[in-house]
């Protein structure tokens, strides 16, 4: 079950849309949040999923809402039944 | 320097004291340990301070964490099924009702080679770690590249 979920990678973005529109490197952005450069590499790539925390200081930075910039994708039972 | 070539750095260092510490077992000179351990903490801490990736964050919070995780599950299977494995060898047992009386196997390994053994695996541990370190950073995108 564990194994599915991280193989399904369900956590897509679009850091490197914002990076292109703010012309930000990525060297730039690690540095103002706090991480290596390789991380937010890892994170575009999608081989890696930040933490909510992470998650959060990156779309604060670009001065958007979380969701504009990580989109969940999988398709999750809601209290409304949809 | 990488964490990664300091621990394997770390490793060699360690499987050299061990075998220094069977040889002057071996002599009977408790000196030649005593230096070379007083030695091998100096390499040890000139190395760590060749270190240059010291910044860690979360993703490298990650990757320590789960190669710490599987070390240790690999570790103490291996670690656990050698040293009952050489008690029971030592103690004879099981010895089944057939068997003559005052007839045992014979010794594999003794107790001292035992305890070697044992520090030795404790050695590997450190190139386990590694192993897994590398793997784990692979699998979270420590390796790749990109167009900038």
């Amino acid at each position: 079950m564990r194994k599915n979920m991280e193989n399904l990678r369900p956590m897509k973005n679009k850091i490197k849309i914002f990076r292109a529109m703010h012309n930000l490197t990525q060297e730039h952005l690690a540095q103002a949040i706090g991480v290596n450069r390789q991380t937010i590499l890892a994170i575009e790539k999608e081989k890696y999923i930040p933490s909510l925390d992470l998650a959060f200081k990156i779309s604060r930075y670009f001065g958007v809402n979380i969701e504009e910039v990580f989109i969940f994708d999988e398709k999750t039972p809601t209290v409304m039944g949809t | 320097m990488k964490k990664n070539t300091f621990y394997l750095i770390f490793g060699c260092i360690a499987l050299a004291l061990l075998f220094l510490f069977w040889y002057s077992v071996e002599l009977h000179t408790p000196l030649l340990i005593e230096i070379a351990f007083i030695l091998g903490i100096v390499l040890v801490f000139l190395a760590k301070r060749k270190v240059t990736d010291v910044i860690d964050d979360e993703r490298d919070v990650k990757i320590t964490e789960q190669a710490t995780i599987r070390t240790m599950q690999v570790f103490w299977v291996v670690f656990c099924a050698f040293s009952i494995g050489a008690v029971m060898q030592i103690l004879y047992v099981p010895t089944f009702p057939r068997q003559q009386m005052g007839t045992h196997p014979p010794d594999l390994l003794g107790p001292r080679m035992i305890g070697y053994i044992q520090l030795g695996l404790l050695c590997l541990m450190v190139f386990l770690y590694v192993g897994f370190r590398i793997y784990y950073a692979k699998k979270y995108g420590e390796f790749e590249t990109d167009e900038e």
